[in-house]
């Protein structure tokens, strides 16, 4: 009988716990008042039902039993205090049993208070006006009831106690509405100082998450395989035949990789060591295709140390390769040019390889572009592409220059 | 007895290589072309016949696929390509041979064993496999022409392309067939193929192209040769070997 009763127990906690760690299992609880209790606790928010589950796990089994032990012990020894404070008022049993009574129920009561504390009024004037009226009434109803008992007249008795069972109504009431109103309102901040706490966290999550990908992202659009394996097997082929080419093919591309691999990517750069990045990598791509590619680089000496996104000019000009250049029959000509325009500088990189028409809808690099822009100038800076007659394509940045000659 | 190879490239220090390891690793081919480009590469391929064909899948103009698609079963076609992580597992599961950029010699050798065991049998049809293919690589598709600009007399005409009976390789023009007049344009057939539509333009010849409208019959001369009678017009177009199947019931 006791075994099946542990038994029991035990099935039960395991089951509200298994609730506790996830809602959704409320509903697979078989119909009854297990199901109705299950029901409710998946209606708790996420930070009432850890809290409670760690207080369950806490004194699961034998740990709980082991702390109502220890509560008995404690109501009992102040129990027997009160007999022995004056043994002529209180009898040995009849304290016994009232201090575990009161000391119990103001513990159950403080437990619900804790775990129920979203669901409590408000510490208030009203919460107040109840409990001490509820406690007056009953001090006032066992006044009367020890009356009838008695065999006294109702009226007498009020007279007798009347003041006295409603002052100490009123005196439990405001100890009561104390401790209510202290736990209720510190655990009312804890959860609060809690849920800001989580939302701080995923957002924080998010913002990591948002920054690697975009990282990622810049890293893909950047060094592409096919750049890499096509220029290693032009090295390949240029160190058999022309080593002298080939060490300059090394050179270009280690200037190119060095800048692209490193922190240089998400830095400002200065607009002259850009134009260097662009230079390697277009004399790569001059070694790889030969004729077909033609190009020019203009930068006025004034120019040289604005400061710019780094790898940005890069990706206009590998999409006038990507785009233009490598699928135009004849190749054709990149012309990369910067130049002063009031409070702002201009940068156009003009191809005039086969145009928009035959090139696939904006690209990474092209996305990328605008999304870093915006970061940076957030709106201050311009970037336009437009077709160019008979055929090619001319990408235009415009930055904002700061009073101090630099962009920021 | 030699094997005559196409090799189409377009880099140009990649193709030397390709073309320098062929020669060590397989010294009875015989490379008969070397495109730079993927119009070039069909055009020598009608022009040499080759019985392989090392195609770039990405080049100017047509696109290796392309070239294989119109080379059909005519040949042995091994592709080449820089990294592509989804084409890789495409051309594993398919028939066609493929060599991954920058070319190494050993897998170079694999790749010639495998087609001199294939070379006495029939090239593998490439159907399914470039379907697959084209999916792997998004290229961009040639913008096909609605209207050719074309100097006649002293007049530029805007000439629709519907309307053009045929194209025909004229020395160093092409010279554009009309029912009442004709033109001529600087743009050779080969580079003129990519924009034109492959079901309403047939190439039957080398250097011929004709409005499948204008075809009013395809004549057989004698077992080898076919031409074509083109309507409401006194020529006859002759068909190539490599076109008769078009005509074949």
């Amino acid at each position: 009988m006791l075994k099946q009763l542990i038994r029991w127990n035990r099935e039960w906690e395991d089951e509200i716990l298994a609730v506790l760690a996830d809602p959704a299992l409320a509903r697979k609880v078989a119909p009854g008042y297990r199901r109705h209790a299950a029901q409710r606790l998946a209606k708790l928010s996420t930070i009432e039902r850890r809290q409670l589950r760690e207080f369950s796990v806490a004194y699961r089994g034998s740990k709980g039993a082991l702390a109502m032990v220890k509560l008995i012990l404690l109501f009992s020894l102040m129990g027997l205090a009160l007999h022995l404070a004056s043994p002529a008022k209180f009898g040995m049993i009849e304290s016994l049993v009232l201090s575990n009574l009161l000391g119990l129920s103001t513990a159950f009561g403080l437990t619900s208070v804790w775990f129920n504390y979203r669901r409590l009024p408000r510490p208030g004037v009203r919460s107040f006006l109840i409990i001490t009226g509820l406690a007056s009434l009953g001090a006032l109803f066992g006044a009367g009831l020890v009356a009838v008992v008695h065999g006294k007249p109702l009226v007498d008795m009020m007279e007798e106690v009347g003041r006295t069972a409603a002052l100490a109504g009123f005196g439990a009431g405001i100890v009561y509405t104390t401790i209510h109103n202290i736990v209720a309102g510190w655990r009312n901040r804890e959860y609060e100082l809690l849920t800001t706490q989580l939302q701080l966290q995923t957002q924080q999550e998010r913002q990591a998450r948002e920054m690697t990908e975009s990282r990622l992202r810049m890293l893909q659009a950047q060094i592409e395989p096919h750049f890499l394996f096509n220029t290693l097997g032009a090295v390949q082929q240029l160190a058999q035949t022309e080593c002298p080419r080939a060490a300059d093919l090394t050179a270009n591309l280690i200037t190119f990789l060095r800048a692209s691999l490193g922190e240089m990517r998400n830095q400002q750069v200065t607009l002259a060591s850009e134009f260097q990045l662009v230079k390697a990598y277009l004399q790569v791509m001059k070694t790889r295709l030969a004729s077909r590619l033609e190009f020019t680089l203009t930068l006025p000496e004034d120019l040289a140390n604005v400061r710019v996104p780094g790898m940005l000019l890069l990706t206009l000009v590998e999409n006038s390769i990507k785009h233009g250049i490598e699928p135009s029959l004849r190749g054709g000509c990149i012309d990369v040019r910067v130049t002063h325009r009031d409070a702002s500088v201009r940068i156009d990189v003009c191809d005039d390889g086969v145009g928009m028409s035959a090139a696939p809808a904006a690209g990474v690099g092209l996305a990328n572009v605008r999304e870093r822009l915006r970061l940076v100038y957030a709106g201050l800076a311009a970037y336009t592409v437009t077709a160019l007659e008979p055929h090619g394509v001319i990408a235009t940045l415009i930055i904002p220059l700061s009073s101090d000659g630099e962009t920021t | 007895m030699k094997t005559n190879v196409l090799i189409a490239e377009d880099e140009p220090l990649m193709r030397e290589r390709l073309l320098s390891m062929l020669q060590t690793c397989w010294p009875q081919a015989h490379v008969v072309a070397v495109a730079e480009n993927g119009n070039d590469a069909w055009d020598s391929f009608l022009e040499h016949e080759p019985q392989v064909a090392f195609l770039d899948i990405r080049m100017p103009g047509m696109s290796g696929l392309e070239v294989a698609e119109r080379i059909g079963n005519r040949a042995h076609v091994v592709f080449v390509t820089a990294y592509d992580q989804y084409a890789v597992s495409a051309f594993e599961a398919g028939a066609v041979d493929y060599l991954l950029k920058p070319v190494e010699t050993s897998r170079l050798e694999k790749a010639i064993v495998r087609l001199q065991d294939k070379l006495s049998g029939p090239p593998a049809a490439l159907q399914s496999i470039l379907s697959q293919l084209k999916a792997a690589f998004p290229m961009p598709c040639a913008e096909k022409l609605t209207w050719i600009k074309a100097t006649v007399g002293k007049q530029i005409k805007l000439i629709d392309v519907s309307a053009v009976l045929y194209f025909q390789s004229d020395t160093k023009y092409t010279r554009v067939v009309l029912p009442d007049y004709e033109a001529f344009i600087r743009t050779p057939i080969k580079d003129l193929l990519g924009g034109l539509d492959q079901s309403q333009f047939w190439q039957i010849h080398r250097s011929t192209v004709v409005n499948v409208k204008a075809i009013a019959a395809a004549q057989r001369i004698d077992a080898e040769r076919m031409e074509v009678v083109v309507k409401d017009h006194p020529t006859r177009l002759p068909v190539s070997r490599a076109f008769t199947h078009l005509f074949r019931e």
